[in-house]
């Protein structure tokens, strides 16, 4: 367990450094954010200043060690475009990445697993039909069509809702329902496929036959055994749901982990890339690590060694 | 359930009284497309930082609503010689904290600026100048390094900052929590969400139109219309020509528009590629049909223009003709250059008009060229434009403003050889604009740039298609004449119920 725990942990770091090291070197091969900060007329000679000025006219090994040098010390650095210490704007931001993500999880997992089994339990009937266009639809609609249709509808014509903001939990909805459908619809996907396979088995049978319903078959016996994959999924999801929401935070002003992304992308803002980066890649391993205690605790038969 | 529709009603009903009740407007909300990048009116130059910095500060210049340099915390100016300049200051202007701005301020704002240990990317704006000296309370005694015409268009920009609290907290804290002499102070700042400022009261020149204004970062287009429909902005910026209808068919907004000093303008590469041959570049300055990208692509907000600068800036020329829509002329050009199917790379970026872009492309492959179009983020796209000429494509489209309203800040970082933009030489072209920027006499000025836009017709290294149009969708209470120089100042709105 121990030994499982160390390794685990050497696997992140080593996973973690290799990210943010070609991070680090794509943003610097792709410019610097000097003449982005600059105004049109700027002559060459105080572009060449400024550059000098923030650091970015060294070689790019230099300024490597000396981002690793200030990370060990924990100095996550100053933003040339805020002028704020990089870890403050990502920190500030965090708290709605997690509400958002939640917001999101509640409506993947609340619809998406008894959308699932429903699918898997009443094959063949109308209301599977039903179930699989609204997972079709969830699945296909591009994020930023179905964010502006739920505006238009909600916001604009019912007036039932704010359409953008980040103020009160009534803005919190419409996005938490334009990021949820996706995972919505895998959840729903990976639960009818685990349950309809877990059907076939033996012990299910043996139940039936002992005369249990179905449904007292696969609440008390089949959920828990098709419930691993699921877990597989929704550990990648909860990475997805933190990182991945740079449409939707774009398009309800939503102020998030992914629309500070992709501005300070634009931007080279490379100090708060990189915090992102260390961010993600650190919320997704710890999510896989948990997905991992997870399955054990789910069933037993699963050990955590190798 | 109809118990639930009737009390939805009377909520509806209970909002709509309570808003046609209210006697004046407290709140102005705007939506910007991001929010400010810093406060420090010193540091960061975008729009969206400027906007609302702006209404913080006081400038030292500003510009009328005819675009007239006039006096702000200047009171008056004169010329002691060539390259030195005295400013007489207001008396009567205090900052947010009750202090008094004295000349004292003016000199530390402008040699903050010009001190490379601010880093500020703002110091080309000012790196003309060389000190400045207060020599009384109100006095201040400004010297260039040499002879420099743009020197008061370029000071309209300046922002002036309290010395005594800014040396006091140190820059990251003034740059946190900003202290002005304008008509609003900063009140709370959730970094990129939204900037609250409240209404100064003992403000200099009038009390504030409203109480409180909010700016709200809003990324997508769609949602600042939305909110604007909805009434949760009362103001937004940056409506895109082809949504203008969606706003007007509103019955509670409007579509606010100005014709600006940003031009439309292509780059022509005159240094590299089949368009180095200026028959080429003149062909395809035959082959842009404008009024066709005007009508259909900026559904007319916009004007056409013969050169690149439009008409509220010092130096524009309306003698210099333009290039008329001809394809037959163009077509024989190419030939002539031997340069038929020759391939032209497009540089382009999300920050420019695509639909524009491809129309443009099938005009010049129309006239017989191929062009293709090469697509990438915009630091990519400044990268290579603004480098090696062999790499920076055939073309590319570009909307410029200095902000400065005057010829100097267009054609010289354009087409001046040796700037970063310019993949162009011809040295009596560079003669012309050099001694323009070092002489003061505005006619021999405008003799100068009218010259240099002759040469630019025959050479075409670049050409200019439109004369930019601001559009801003507002509450059809909202009464704001928005200006040439695209800012954004809360003290010229008003509200009428």
């Amino acid at each position: 367990m121990l030994r499982y725990a160390v390794e685990r942990l050497v696997q992140a770091i080593i996973a973690i450094f290799g990210v943010l090291t070609i991070v680090f070197v794509i943003m610097h091969l792709s410019g610097d954010p000097t003449l982005l900060l600059v105004p049109q007329d700027a002559s060459a000679e105080m572009i060449a200043e400024l550059r000098h000025q923030l650091g970015f006219d060294r070689p790019i090994w230099v300024q490597y060690l000396e981002y690793l040098g200030d990370l060990v010390h924990l100095d996550f650095g100053i933003s040339v475009v805020q002028r704020v210490p990089a870890i403050d704007i990502v920190a500030s931001r965090i708290p709605y990445t997690v509400m958002l993500a939640t917001g999101a999880m509640v409506v993947a997992i609340g619809i998406g697993i008894p959308a699932g089994i429903l699918m898997a339990t009443k094959r063949g009937g109308w209301l599977e039909r039903l179930l699989t266009a609204i997972v079709v639809t969830g699945q296909s609609v591009p994020t930023f069509l179905s964010g502006i249709v739920l505006i238009f509808v909600f916001g604009v014509t019912l007036r039932w809702l704010p359409t953008s903001g980040s103020g009160d939990f009534a803005s919190l909805i419409m996005p938490s329902l334009a990021l949820g459908a996706i995972s919505m619809s895998t959840f729903a996907r990976m639960t009818r496929i685990s349950i309809i396979d877990e059907l076939g088995k033996d012990y299910v049978r043996a139940g039936r036959a002992r005369g249990l319903s179905l449904g007292s078959v696969v609440v008390r016996h089949v959920l828990r055994n098709a419930s691993i994959p699921v877990i597989t999924i929704a550990a990648l999801e909860i990475g997805n749901l933190l990182a991945g929401a740079v449409i939707i935070e774009t398009v309800f002003a939503w102020p998030g982990i992914g629309q500070l992304a992709i501005q300070s992308i634009q931007a080279r803002d490379f100090l708060v890339v990189q915090v992102i980066v260390l961010l993600i890649s650190f919320v997704y391993v710890l999510t896989s690590v948990l997905a991992d205690f997870v399955y054990a605790l789910v069933d037993p038969r699963i050990r955590l060694v190798r | 359930m109809s118990a639930r529709i009737a009390s939805i009603a009377a909520v509806l009903l209970a909002l709509t009284a309570s808003t046609t009740l209210a006697q004046t407007k407290d709140t102005l909300t705007i939506d910007l497309p991001g929010d400010a990048a810093t406060l420090d009116p010193h540091l960061q130059w975008n729009t969206d930082s400027y906007t609302i910095y702006r209404n913080i500060f006081d400038n030292l210049l500003t510009r009328d609503a005819s675009g007239e340099i006039v006096p702000q915390i200047a009171k008056s100016w004169k010329y002691l010689d060539d390259k030195t300049i005295e400013f007489q200051i207001r008396e009567d202007v205090t900052f947010q904290d009750g202090s008094k701005l004295t000349a004292e301020d003016v000199a530390f704002s402008i040699n903050r600026i010009i001190d490379p240990k601010l880093k500020s990317p703002q110091l080309s704006q000012f790196d003309q100048i060389e000190k400045a000296e207060a020599t009384s309370p109100t006095t201040v005694k400004m010297t260039t390094k040499s002879p420099y015409p743009a020197l008061l268009a370029q000071l309209v920009k300046l922002s002036i900052v309290p010395k005594a609290y800014v040396e006091k907290v140190g820059d990251q804290e003034f740059n946190l929590k900003p202290l002005g002499s304008g008509p609003y102070k900063m009140v709370n700042w959730q970094k990129g969400i939204q900037t609250e400022l409240q209404a100064y009261d003992n403000y200099w020149r009038a009390k504030p139109p409203f109480e409180n204004v909010v700016f709200r970062a809003v990324p997508d287009v769609s949602t600042r219309i939305a909110d604007l429909k909805t009434g949760k902005a009362d103001l937004i910026r940056d409506v895109p020509p082809d949504q203008t209808a969606s706003v007007d068919g509103d019955s509670n907004s409007q579509v606010l528009s100005v014709p600006t000093e940003r031009v439309g303008y292509m780059f022509i590469n005159a240094e590299a590629g089949p368009t180095k041959d200026v028959r080429v570049r003149q062909a395809i300055a035959y082959a842009i049909d404008r009024d066709a990208l005007i009508q259909s692509l900026l559904e007319g907000y916009g004007a056409p223009v013969n050169i690149v600068g439009a008409k509220p800036v010092f130096g524009y020329t309306d003698k210099v003709r333009g290039y008329p829509y001809d394809p037959e002329k163009a077509k024989e050009l190419i030939k002539a250059a031997g340069a038929e199917g020759a391939k032209v790379e497009f540089l382009t970026s999300p920050a420019y008009n695509r639909a524009m872009v491809e129309a443009i492309q099938q005009m010049v492959n129309e006239v017989g060229l191929n062009v293709e179009i090469s697509s990438s983020d915009q630091a990519t796209f400044l990268k290579r434009r603004q480098g090696d000429p062999a790499n920076a494509g055939g073309l590319a489209l570009g909307a410029w403003s200095c902000a400065c309203q005057d010829a100097d800040g267009i054609i010289f970082p354009l087409f001046r050889s040796g700037s970063i933009w310019a993949k162009y030489k011809n040295e009596t072209y560079d003669a012309l604009v050099d001694k323009a920027r070092t002489i003061l006499d505005e006619d021999e000025r405008l003799k100068l740039y009218e010259q240099a836009y002759e040469i630019l017709r025959e050479d075409v290294p670049g050409m200019g298609l439109y004369q930019a149009y601001a559009l801003y969708g507002a509450s059809k209470k909202l009464k704001w004449q928005p200006t040439a120089n695209e800012s954004m100042f809360v003290m010229d709105m008003g509200w009428q119920q």
